[in-house]
């Protein structure tokens, strides 16, 4: 397969005009298979892995992670190592309107696994140079001569047009336009190529998941016939999963017939299949990919556990005091109600700023501690498709009622999905509480760059011995600082948490 | 602290009343992906639905075919004389409309994914309520944000107590036994002038009564004076400055006794008597003192975004106070659930700017000011009137009597107010409405085509007079004093 392949920023979704190049999941010098992962992009909206529409070899990485490109861009060359880099290098040239390198000039020498050649960002003006006539590849981009050269601005395009005009070092002023007052659009620039005797890039393909999903609704409700649902049933089918084509718009027996021959296309092996049909308990497994919310806690928890070395500070909090309080606050003012959370926040923000080494993010690439004057307490919100926590900004300057009144705007807006990044982003430390839940115990793992996460736990009414050796019933809160050692020692968790004690067992001082 | 269970119970949002204020709000925070309830103790569509709205828009249409039938000679139609009419038929129209409509609600809010709860709700605490029903508690539900969109009833006077059989409200009024001989109707604003013309088409001997100096006292004074000579020409009595002394019902009729500014004590007979004298907000028994809700003249009193001051607790529509009608319930349920979740951009409600319609004959249109509200305003104004005797649709279908009215700032060329009188004018108001949202000037609505031939060139022809350039009129000879520029034809 003597071909040389591009491989660019794709197109996911009708606004996706974009992508960020995450990481390389395939390196420079290796084979790869049609549909393998070979590198994660970010549009606005999703994180995502491109698959490879095709088998191959990748010979150059173009992009750098972190770095943003239109979609489209070329980001990678595919090419078998038989290939002599001049014939890569000339590929290259011609997509990115290079001038073409000399014969004689002596070919950068690719090392495998070797950082790529700084390849030029794709938004990298070329000097109205040529593009290389010789040997168009099939499916490439070839710009004719004629049509080359930069626009003037006041040549009217879509964004579209202009953006793919100005990657390709296209003149706009010598492509007809045919929309409204000479507007120039896509295929005005694509027939304008085609004319002058260029040659239009291949539309890329790509591979689409292949495996179906099954349903794991429960599936008593939907309408079927009684055949339909005893096959369905003998055959592991969900009836969620049977498009309904009988009459009342009942799921009929073709209808599950159908189901199964599309599921059970989508499966490997139909022999392991039939095996395990003969079993009697068929435990049904669904695959789940990630959702992007999901695969940012999942990418940003684990490297937080791998590299911050944690250690937990744990007391126990008398809340009767906080509580009679609260109490006395919400039956009292009508435009307030002040939660147990509320008062931890509040509690949390003072003893930041009395302890403030504890109010810090640590910058792991310069190893500096940010120590910050105001405790900006992020709140975690546990929503259905995971875990969110909004920033309530300067606890330490806010009354009670305006915090109260803050954190439940924050989480409707939260399950409404109308934070804003602001109001998600930053944050010197964070509450985790799940004592609505009645867990007596627990605790979390730090939110980075954040050096400390207090995990709080339910208040149980609990017998007390004073230091009288009197016995009481108090209500018992548990509260876990979890900490990262290489920022905050054992000492210091523990006069954190002994001041946040005190605070909630003397509430008072949270209200001056 | 107590170990609070994560019940089924506890939602995002609960709204109470399924009006078009609650029923919309229920929905959009579903929308949002809240977890939504809502408790209704009577029929889906409250009000609006059931009972107002689009019950007496059914009735009407009735009454507009009869008035089709007696106006048939006129296109050449020979029509007997007696014309058989089954008043029970057209009660029977009207319900099959609002039942097909209430079923649409519940599959909305259903679809949605709103759980529709029955029963009458009481708040018991900050964000808790309770719902009971046949006297017996059945629900305790927890939200963050409790919508209150209880509506209103009509009012109900002293001396005068409807006992649904003589004496009756809006809803007796929407399904009586048969068609009445004769009705007097005390108050005339949009109720009660479409029920006087509603019965006035059927043949009712109709009398309205209102205490204020003028019939439609909200309306533009041109307004009235036009409707109030249409309605005299078709035999319906209307009288302004009443004052009602004794009403008795017997077996067989009212006895009403009223006198008119400056006239003699007067006693009229009648089959029925309907008070349509405005509405009463629906704020008892749902325990709204006593978590420190204010109140204004009995209506909640909210601020611009629905919020009641007590933590959590909202309300909207009519019970939250006026204009009390459905789509400014509807609109402010928007604008409280927007807020609540969080979006950006919500606009608050301008009250002057919600539309009000009335859909008698003639039908009745107006957004903004009147003008004599616009006067006190103390801006210089300019002031246009277009007839719709100049007007050839309406006179092509025979109804070219009416007129528009617009009154625009003369600094800013902001549209102040615009009434209307004439055929389909209900449909033609929101032209105005949107003008008015996207701050149309004079001069940019002049630049606008209208299609001819329309009822709606009195629109333009209205904006036009107020420039002292409308085209089908004749030229006033200098303009008044008060700028005011009319292009009636007399």
């Amino acid at each position: 397969m003597a071909e040389i392949r591009a491989i660019e920023i794709p197109k996911w979704g009708l606004t996706m005009e974009e992508g960020m190049l995450g990481s390389w999941h395939v390196a420079e010098g290796t084979s790869f298979t049609k549909g393998q992962a070979l590198c994660t992009i970010e549009s606005s909206k999703i994180a995502n892995e491109l698959e490879a529409p095709f088998d191959g070899f990748l010979r150059r990485q173009l992009a750098q992670p972190g770095d943003t490109y239109p979609v489209g861009a070329l980001i990678a060359v595919s090419a078998e190592p038989a290939i002599p880099d001049a014939e890569v290098d000339a590929f290259i040239a011609a997509r990115l309107g290079l001038p073409k390198q000399t014969a004689d000039a002596p070919a950068p020498v690719a090392v495998a696994a070797a950082p790529a050649p700084a390849a030029p960002p794709p938004t990298m003006r070329p000097a109205a140079a040529p593009p290389a006539p010789a040997a168009p590849q099939p499916g490439e981009l070839v710009v004719p001569q004629a049509l080359a050269g930069a626009s003037a601005d006041d040549v009217r395009a879509t964004p579209r047009a202009a953006a793919f005009a100005k990657l390709h070092a296209i003149d706009l002023g010598k492509v007809s336009g045919s929309g409204p007052a000479g507007r120039v659009s896509i295929s005005d620039i694509e027939k304008a190529i085609t004319a002058a005797g260029g040659q239009l890039a291949a539309k890329p393909e790509f591979a689409r998941q292949q495996v179906r999903l099954r349903s794991q609704r429960d599936d008593a409700d939907v309408a079927a016939t009684p055949v339909a649902r005893r096959l369905a049933a003998a055959r592991g089918i969900n009836l969620h999963d049977c498009r309904a084509t009988g009459s009342h718009g009942r799921v009929c027996r073709a209808d599950v017939e159908e189901a199964i021959r599309k599921l059970d296309a989508g499966q490997p092996a139909p022999a392991v299949q039939a095996a395990v049909a003969e079993v009697a308990q068929v435990n049904e497994a669904t695959a789940q990919p990630l959702t992007p919310m999901r695969r940012t806690i999942a990418q940003r928890l684990q490297s937080s556990y791998q590299t911050s070395p944690h250690f937990r500070v744990n007391t126990e909090i008398q809340m009767d005091a906080a509580l009679e309080l609260r109490a006395q606050i919400n039956a009292t003012v009508p435009g307030v109600k002040i939660s147990v959370n509320d008062l931890v926040v509040k509690a949390v923000g003072l003893a930041l700023t009395r302890i403030p080494e504890v109010n810090v993010q640590f910058d792991e690439a310069s190893k500096t501690v940010l120590q910050f004057a105001d405790a900006d307490v992020s709140v975690a919100v546990s929503l259905p498709e995971g875990l969110i926590t909004p920033v309530v900004r300067a606890v330490n300057k806010r009354s009670l009622g305006q915090i109260s009144a803050e954190i439940s705007d924050l989480v409707t807006r939260a399950k409404a999905k109308t934070l804003t990044a602001e109001q998600f982003q930053g944050g010197t430390f964070t509450v985790s509480n799940l004592g609505m839940y009645g867990v007596t115990s627990f605790d979390a793992i730090i939110n980075p760059p954040q050096a400390a996460i207090l995990a709080v736990s339910a208040g149980v009414r609990r017998l007390v011995v004073d230091d009288e050796d009197q016995v009481d019933v108090h209500t018992i809160m548990e509260v876990s600082l979890a900490s990262d050692h290489r920022v905050i020692d054992g000492a210091l968790a523990a006069r954190f948490v002994a001041e946040l004690r005190s605070i909630l067992e003397s509430p008072a001082q949270m209200l001056v | 602290m107590t170990r609070t269970s994560v019940s089924s119970d506890a939602f995002d949002v609960v709204v109470i009343g399924a009006g078009p204020g609650g029923y919309v709000a229920a929905i959009r925070a579903a929308q949002y992906g809240l977890r939504t309830a809502i408790v209704e103790r009577g029929e889906l569509g409250g009000v609006c639905l059931n009972w107002g709205c689009i019950p007496t828009k059914a009735l009407l249409h009735g009454a507009d075919t009869a008035h089709a039938i007696a106006d048939a000679g006129r296109y050449g139609f020979d029509v007997p004389a007696e014309v058989g009419f089954d008043m029970q038929q057209l009660v029977k129209f009207s319900r099959s409309v609002v039942s097909r409509l209430v079923s649409g609600v519940s599959a909305l809010l259903t679809g949605n994914g709103v759980e529709v709860i029955r029963g009458s709700a009481v708040l018991s605490g900050k964000g808790e309520l309770t719902v009971t029903a046949d006297g017996q508690p059945i629900r305790e539900l927890q939200a963050d944000h409790i919508i209150v969109a209880t509506g209103a009833r009509p009012r109900v006077l002293p001396g005068i107590t409807p006992d649904g059989d003589r004496i009756w409200t809006s809803t007796d009024a929407l399904s009586p036994k048969k068609l009445p001989e004769s009705l007097v109707i005390i108050g005339s604003g949009a109720i009660g002038i479409e029920f006087a013309s509603l019965y006035g088409a059927l043949g009712t001997e109709v009398t309205v009564l209102e205490a204020l100096d003028r019939v439609l006292p909200a309306e533009d004074a041109a307004v009235s004076a036009a409707v109030v000579r249409q309605l005299r020409s078709r035999g319906i009595r209307c009288e302004a400055g009443v004052t009602v002394g004794t009403v008795t019902a017997d077996s067989t009729g009212v006895s009403t006794t009223f006198t008119v500014a400056g006239g003699a004590s007067e006693t009229i007979r009648s089959e029925h008597l309907l008070v349509a004298a405005g509405v009463v907000p629906n704020t008892e028994g749902l325990g709204l003192a006593e978590l420190g809700v204010g109140f204004e003249r009995g209506f909640i009193a909210i601020d611009e975004w629905c919020r009641t001051g007590v933590v959590g607790l909202y309300a909207i529509g009519d019970v939250a106070g006026g204009p009390c009608l459905a789509h400014k319930a509807s609109h402010e349920a928007l604008i409280c659930v927007d807020h609540i979740a969080g979006a950006p951009g919500v606009r608050q409600l301008d009250r002057w700017f919600v539309p009000r319609c009335t859909y008698s004959r003639p039908q009745i249109a107006s957004i903004g000011r009147t003008e004599q509200q616009a006067r006190a305003l103390g801006r210089p104004i300019e002031v246009g009137v277009f007839d719709l005797a100049a007007n050839g649709k309406a006179l092509a279908q025979g109804e070219g009597i009416g007129f528009v009215k617009t009154i625009f700032d003369a600094e800013s060329g902001e549209l102040l107010g615009a009434h209307m009188v004439g055929p389909e004018v209900t449909e033609l108001i929101e032209g105005f409405s949107i003008a008015h949202g996207l701050e149309a000037t004079a001069e940019s609505l002049a630049e606008i085509i209208f299609p001819h031939p329309s009822v709606s060139e009195a629109m333009h022809e209205s904006v036009l007079a107020a420039l002292g350039r409308a085209i089908h009129s004749m030229p006033t000879t200098a303009p008044t004093p008060s700028q005011t520029r009319t292009a009636q034809l007399v």
